[in-house]
C-alpha cells in the first residue's frame, strides 16, 4: 500500500454534512411529499378501549361517505403479525374479536383524502364489551387479573441466569443493599411521523413502497414473508428520513394496510400518521423494573449484582423484535457495565399487558442498565460514605484485564473506562465543585452532581437492525471517474451520505465531493441489514473501507499496465493516478474509466471490463465496546421542584473517529434525549389503560432551553474492526439519564434522596423535601 | 388530526360577526386560533361555522388615556410584549406576555382569545382579575361591561353569552407595586403555578393566582414584612379561593410562587407604577 493510503485525508476530518443543506433549507423530500393523481389516502378508527370484545361494527354510514373508496376490516386484510410460531401470539393488523390496546387498529378507511377518511371514521360505531385492563406488571407475571392472550401465559419470556459460585459468594459479602429501580414508557417521537406510501406499476406488476424506515431490505422481506410477494416483485425506496432512534425499525400494522390496500384497489395509497397516532401507536419503550440488589465489602469492592428485570412487553411482541425482549435480554449482560463484578445473576420477565407493544427506542437496553449499575454504585458509595468517584476507582475494568470477559460472559475489547472518567472529573474540576457545592447548601441552594460510566455495544452481530451481522457496497466508478457507492444502510438524520463519502475518497484516491452515495433503494443498493444499534460506523463504514480498497486495487492495477510500471510504484490521490517520483507519468482516474469502459481493448488481461463491485465487510469480534464518562451538575429549585441542567461534560471513546462534528452531534442529541428520560418524558396510562399524555402539551420533550452547552473530549482507543471504528450512536443516551438522575440524588442528599424512578418529576422532588 | 368540515365567514365590523353568530348557535369566533384550531384538529369541536375576526380594524387598538387603558380583543401576545408604550407605561403586562407560550403562538394568539377560552393555567384572565379590569363585550342586544372578577366562573366557563364577543379590556390607574411570578415545567408550557402580587404600601395587598384553581381570584391579605409571616398569610389566602385543585404539592406551588411575585414586586416593584414611566 502507498503512504497516501496509509495517510487518509477525510476520515478524521471535521467534513461538514452534505445533507443539511437540504435539511436547513426545507428542500428535503419525504414520503409525506409523495404525491401522485389518484392518490388515497388511510385514516384508522382505533381502540378506544384497553382491553374489550368487539360485539359488532356498524360500517354502512363509513362506506356511503363522501370520497370513500373502501373501508376495511381484518376479513378484508387477515394478514397476521407472527405466525404464532415464536410466541404464540400473532397481532392481526386489524383488531376483529377483540382489542388489547387503546390505540390498536381496528378499521381502516381509504378514502379520496384524509379529511374525508376522518369524516368517515366519526361515521363507525362499534359495540364493545370492556373488560379488566392488564397494566401492572408485577401482577400479570402471577397471571393476575387475567391473562392477556387465553391461549398462552403473560410471561412471554423468561430466562434465569447465575454466574457460578454466585450464592456462596454473594452472600459471604460484608454489605448489602437492594432498590426496585423504574423506568416509564417513553417513545422516540421522531420529527417525521412513520408513514408509508405503495403504488403498484401497472406496466411491470411491481410494487413500489416508500416506507420512512431505517432497515430497507428488512421491509421488503418482511412485506414478502407477510404478503406472499416475491422479492424481485417489490422495490421499497426510502426517501428522507426524519428521525428513527429504533422506532421505526419495526413493520407496522399499518404498513400492510397500505400495500394491500395499493394491490387490491389498484391505486396509489398513503398513510401518515398524526403526532397523537404516532404517541398511541408507534412502539413504545423504557417499562422496566429492576429489583436489583448489591453485595460489598467495607472497602467498597462491590462482589456482585443480583436482579430481578421485567419490562411490559404490550399487548403483543412488535414485529419482527419485541423491545422487551431487547430491553432485558442484553441489559442482563451488560448490567455490570465498566465495572469488574465478579458475581451477576439475573432473572427475565417479559410480560404482556394492555398496552401499546414495547419495541427499541435509542440505546434500548442501555440507559436503563446504566441507570440501575450507576445508582448501585452510588447507593455503595453512600452506604460506606465514601466518594462515588472513588468506588467506581476501586471497581473499575483496568487497562491490563482486556479482552475482559465480563461475569454474564460478555467479551469487552480494548477501552479506556477510567481514563475516560478521570478526564470527566478534571474537565468539571470536582474538587471544586464540591467546595461549591457546600457553600451553596449553606445559602439554601441544591446543586448536584452526577457520574455515569458507560459501556456501549456497537457492530453487533444482530440487533434491531436484524440479524444480518454484514453490510454491503455497491461501488462503481462512472465513465467521468466520478464515484458511486450504494449502501443498504437506512438512514435517519446520522449522515452517512458524508461520513461513508470521507471513507471513500481515502481509499480510491478521489475528492470527497466525487463521492455520491446512495442508499434507501432495494432496486439500486446491496442487500444489507440497515441502520440500528451502533452498526453503521463499524460495519456500515468497514464495508466502505474494503469496497473502496478493492476499487483502489483495481485501478492500481489498471494505471500500472498502462504507465509502463510496477503496481508497487504507483500513487493514487486527488482523481489522479501517477508513478512515484515521476509525476509526469500519470493518468486522471476519468481517463483510466474511459478506459475500463470504452477502450477496452487496452484492459489487461485478468482485469474485467468496466469499474464495479460489491464487497462485503463482517468484524470478526461479535462486538465492540465504546465507552465513555457522563458527569452532569444540575441545580433543584427546592420549593418548586424544578430541576435545571448548570454543566455537562462528555468524554467519549468510541475508537477512530470518521468525523468529529458527527459525532459530537450524535452526542448532543442523546444527552437532549437523556435529560428527556430523566426528567420530561413519561407516556402515562389512567387505571383504565387510557394513554392519558397524547400531545405534546402532555408528553414533555427537551426543547433548546432545557439543553445545556456540552462539553466533549475525544479519547481514542482503536477497534480491531476495519478502521479501528466503533459505533456510537446510542452511547450518550446510554450514560446520560444515570448521570442526570445521580446529579439529583447528590443534590438533594441532605434530604436523603435517591432516585429510582425515571423521570424524575417536580412533585417527586417535593415529596423528599417534604419528608 | 383534520378538523371536521365547517363554514368560514370573514367578518369586518363587530355587529357583522355578531349577527352571524347569533344566526347559527354552533358557530365560533376565529381570532388567533390558537386554541381553537388544535381542539378542532382533534374534532373535540365541530363548528359549522367559524367567524374571522382578524380582520375588524377597531379589535386590533390599544388606547391609552390619562387614568385608563383600553386593549382591543385582538391585540396579539407578541405585540403586547413588543409595544413600547405598554413596556413603559404598563410593563406588568408586557412580562406576562413572555410567559405566554413560544413566540409562534405569542405572534397569533389574541388577549380576547385568551380571556374568552378561559384556561385556569392561562395567564390574562388571572392578570386582568388582579388589575380588576373591566371587559367590554357586544352582543345582539348591544355593548356590556362585565367586571373581570365576575366574568369568570370556573374551568373554561365564562359569563359570555355564545353570540357575544369580547372587544376590549379597560385597566385603570393603580399606583401600587406589583409583582409577577409563575412555574412551568419548560419555557412556553402553561404554568403549574402563577402569581399576580399587589402591595398596597400598607401591609397589606392582594393576590391572584392561576393555574391552581379553576377561575382566578382576587383576595386581599396581609403582606408582612416576615417571610414566614407572608407565606402563612398567603396560606390562608388560598384557603379562600373557591375552586382550589386537590393537585398534592400545589399549595406549596402557589405560596412558593407568591412569595416570588412579591420578591419581584419589591426588587422591580417601582417600575410596575402603572401608568409612571421605566424601563423592564
Ligand atoms: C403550545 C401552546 C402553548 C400555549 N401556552 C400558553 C400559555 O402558556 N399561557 C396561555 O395563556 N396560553 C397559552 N396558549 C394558548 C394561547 O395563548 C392562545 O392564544 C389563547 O388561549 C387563545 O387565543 P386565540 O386568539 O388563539 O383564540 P382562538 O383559538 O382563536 O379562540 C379560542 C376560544 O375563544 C373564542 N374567542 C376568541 N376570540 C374571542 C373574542 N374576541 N370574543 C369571544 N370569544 C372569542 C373562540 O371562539 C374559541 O372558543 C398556548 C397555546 C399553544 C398552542
Amino acid at each position: 500500500m502507498t503512504e497516501q493510503a496509509m495517510r487518509p485525508q477525510f476520515m478524521g476530518a471535521r467534513v461538514k454534512r452534505v445533507e443539511d443543506p437540504r435539511l436547513l433549507t426545507g428542500q428535503a423530500r419525504y414520503v409525506d411529499d409523495i404525491e401522485v393523481p389518484g392518490m388515497l389516502e388511510v385514516a384508522f378508527v382505533r381502540s378506544p378501549h384497553a382491553a374489550a370484545k368487539i360485539l359488532s361494527m356498524d360500517l354502512e354510514a363509513a362506506r356511503h361517505a363522501p370520497g370513500v373508496r373502501a373501508v376495511w376490516t381484518f376479513e378484508d386484510c387477515p394478514v397476521m403479525l407472527w405466525q404464532r410460531d415464536t410466541y404464540e401470539v400473532g397481532q392481526p393488523v386489524l383488531a376483529h374479536d377483540e382489542v388489547r390496546y387503546v390505540g390498536e387498529p381496528i378499521v381502516a378507511i381509504i378514502a379520496e383524502n384524509r379529511y374525508l377518511a376522518e369524516d368517515a371514521a366519526e361515521l363507525v360505531t362499534i359495540r364493545y364489551e370492556t373488560k379488566t385492563p392488564v397494566l401492572d406488571m408485577v401482577d400479570a407475571i402471577a397471571e393476575s387479573p387475567r391473562r392477556v392472550h387465553p391461549e398462552a401465559q403473560n410471561v412471554f419470556f423468561h430466562k434465569v441466569y447465575a454466574s457460578k459460585g454466585f450464592d456462596e459468594a454473594f452472600n459471604a459479602a460484608e454489605h448489602h443493599l437492594s432498590e426496585t429501580f423504574r423506568t416509564t414508557r417513553q417513545t422516540a417521537v421522531t420529527l417525521e411521523p412513520r408513514c408509508t406510501a405503495a403504488m403498484l406499476d401497472p406496466a411491470s406488476g411491481r410494487m413500489t413502497i416508500y416506507a420512512s424506515t431505517q432497515s430497507p431490505h428488512r421491509v421488503r422481506s418482511d412485506m414478502c414473508e407477510l404478503l406472499g410477494w416475491d422479492e424481485n416483485q417489490i422495490r421499497v425506496i426510502v426517501p428522507e428520513v426524519g428521525g428513527g432512534f429504533g422506532m421505526k425499525a419495526n413493520t407496522y400494522p399499518e404498513d400492510i394496510i397500505v400495500v394491500s390496500a395499493a394491490q387490491k384497489l389498484r391505486k396509489p395509497v398513503k398513510w401518515v400518521s398524526d403526532r397523537t397516532e404516532s404517541l398511541l401507536s408507534d412502539v413504545h419503550a423504557r417499562d422496566d423494573i429492576h429489583e436489583a440488589e448489591v453485595a460489598f465489602n467495607s472497602d467498597g469492592k462491590i462482589v456482585g449484582f443480583r436482579d430481578h428485570l421485567m419490562a411490559d412487553g404490550g399487548a403483543y411482541p412488535a414485529y419482527p423484535f419485541s423491545g422487551a425482549v431487547g430491553e432485558t435480554s442484553l441489559a442482563s449482560r451488560v448490567l455490570t457495565g465498566p465495572y469488574d463484578i465478579p458475581y451477576i445473576a439475573t432473572t427475565i420477565d417479559c410480560t404482556y399487558s394492555n398496552k401499546t407493544p414495547l419495541g427499541a427506542y435509542r440505546g434500548v437496553w442501555g440507559p436503563i442498565a446504566s441507570f440501575v449499575q450507576e445508582g448501585l454504585i452510588d447507593r455503595v458509595a453512600r452506604a460506606l460514605g465514601k466518594d462515588p468517584a472513588d468506588i467506581r476507582r476501586i471497581n473499575m475494568i483496568r487497562p491490563d484485564q482486556f479482552p475482559y470477559r465480563n461475569s454474564a460472559g460478555m467479551v469487552y475489547d480494548q477501552g479506556s473506562y477510567g481514563e475516560s472518567m478521570e478526564e470527566a472529573l478534571k474537565l468539571v474540576d470536582y474538587k471544586e465543585f464540591r467546595r461549591r457545592q457546600d457553600t451553596l447548601r449553606h445559602e439554601g441552594r441544591y446543586v448536584g452532581i452526577g457520574i455515569s460510566v458507560f459501556v456501549e455495544p456497537t457492530a453487533m452481530a444482530s440487533s434491531e437492525a436484524g440479524s444480518v451481522g454484514y453490510e454491503s457496497v455497491f461501488i462503481r466508478i462512472e465513465p467521468t471517474g466520478k464515484v458511486t457507492a450504494a449502501f443498504g444502510l437506512g438512514p435517519t438524520g446520522q449522515g452517512h451520505e458524508t461520513t461513508m463519502a470521507q471513507l471513500i475518497a481515502d481509499q480510491v484516491g478521489v475528492n470527497f465531493e466525487d463521492v455520491v452515495i446512495l442508499h434507501g433503494d432495494t432496486d439500486s443498493a446491496p442487500f444489507g441489514g440497515g441502520t440500528g444499534g451502533s452498526r453503521s460506523g463499524p460495519i456500515g463504514g468497514g464495508a466502505a473501507l474494503v469496497a473502496g480498497r478493492e476499487m483502489r486495487a483495481r485501478l492500481v492495477k489498471l494505471a500500472a499496465h498502462l504507465l509502463e510500471a510496477g503496481e508497487e510504484d504507483i500513487e493514487l490521490g486527488a482523481g489522479k493516478a501517477w508513478v512515484a517520483g515521476v509525476p509526469d507519468r500519470a493518468m486522471t482516474i476519468k481517463e483510466l474509466a474511459e478506459v475500463a469502459y470504452t477502450h477496452v481493448k487496452r484492459i489487461p488481461e485478468g482485469l474485467p471490463i468496466g469499474l464495479e463491485l460489491v464487497a462485503r465487510y463482517q468484524p470478526k469480534r461479535a462486538v465492540s465496546f465504546s465507552n465513555g464518562t457522563h458527569i452532569a451538575e444540575v441545580e433543584v429549585d427546592v420549593l418548586s421542584g424544578l430541576i435545571r441542567v448548570l454543566n455537562y461534560v462528555v468524554v467519549n471513546d468510541c475508537g477512530r473517529l470518521i468525523n468529529p462534528m458527527i459525532v459530537e452531534g450524535q452526542i448532543q442529541g442523546g444527552v437532549a434525549q437523556g435529560i428527556g428520560s430523566a426528567f420530561l418524558e413519561s407516556l402515562r396510562y389512567d387505571e383504565h389503560g387510557q394513554l392519558v399524555t397524547t400531545s405534546l402539551m402532555d408528553y414533555l420533550l427537551p426543547e433548546a432551553t432545557e439543553v445545556p452547552r456540552i462539553t466533549t473530549r475525544h479519547l481514542v482507543t482503536p477497534s480491531e474492526g476495519e478502521g479501528g471504528i466503533k459505533g456510537m450512536g446510542e452511547g450518550s443516551l446510554i450514560g446520560a439519564p444515570a448521570a442526570l438522575v445521580n446529579a439529583v440524588s447528590d443534590a438533594l442528599a441532605p434530604f436523603g434522596a435517591m432516585v429510582r424512578q425515571l423521570p424524575v418529576l417536580p412533585n417527586d422532588v417535593l415529596d423528599w423535601v417534604n419528608a | 388530526m383534520k378538523p371536521g368540515a365547517f363554514e368560514y365567514r370573514k367578518a369586518t365590523t363587530v355587529k357583522d360577526a355578531v349577527a352571524w353568530l347569533h344566526s347559527d348557535l354552533n358557530s365560533k369566533i376565529l381570532a388567533g386560533g390558537q386554541s381553537l384550531v388544535p381542539v378542532m384538529n382533534f374534532r373535540l369541536a365541530h363548528p359549522s361555522l367559524l367567524v374571522d375576526i382578524n380582520e375588524i380594524a377597531a379589535l386590533h387598538q390599544i388606547t391609552f388615556n390619562a387614568d385608563t387603558v383600553t386593549l382591543g380583543a385582538l391585540v396579539r401576545h407578541q405585540e403586547m410584549a413588543e409595544s413600547t408604550e405598554v413596556r413603559d407605561r404598563l410593563p406588568l403586562l408586557a412580562v406576562t406576555a413572555r410567559h405566554i407560550g413560544h413566540w409562534a403562538i405569542r405572534n397569533r394568539g389574541t388577549l380576547g382569545g385568551s380571556l374568552a377560552h378561559a384556561d385556569p393555567a392561562s395567564e390574562w384572565p388571572a392578570v386582568m382579575v388582579a388589575l380588576e379590569a373591566q371587559i367590554q363585550v357586544e352582543g345582539p342586544d348591544g355593548a356590556r361591561t362585565i367586571p373581570a372578577s365576575e366574568f369568570y366562573l370556573g374551568y373554561y366557563t365564562t359569563e359570555l353569552a355564545a353570540d357575544e364577543i369580547v372587544t376590549a379590556v379597560t385597566i385603570s390607574r393603580t399606583r401600587h407595586r406589583l409583582g409577577f411570578a409563575e412555574v412551568a415545567r419548560r419555557p412556553g408550557d402553561f404554568a403549574l403555578a402563577g402569581s399576580i402580587v399587589e402591595d398596597f404600601g400598607d401591609g397589606q395587598g392582594s393576590v391572584t393566582w392561576f393555574g391552581v384553581a379553576g377561575k382566578p381570584e382576587r383576595v386581599v391579605l396581609a403582606l408582612p414584612e416576615e417571610e414566614s409571616a407572608r407565606a402563612r398569610s398567603f396560606q390562608s389566602a388560598l384557603g379562600k379561593l373557591s375552586q382550589l385543585d386537590d393537585d398534592r404539592h400545589r399549595q406549596q406551588l402557589a405560596v412558593t410562587v407568591a412569595e416570588r411575585a412579591f420578591q419581584h414586586s419589591r426588587l422591580t416593584g417601582h417600575e410596575y407604577l402603572t401608568f409612571e414611566g421605566g424601563q423592564v
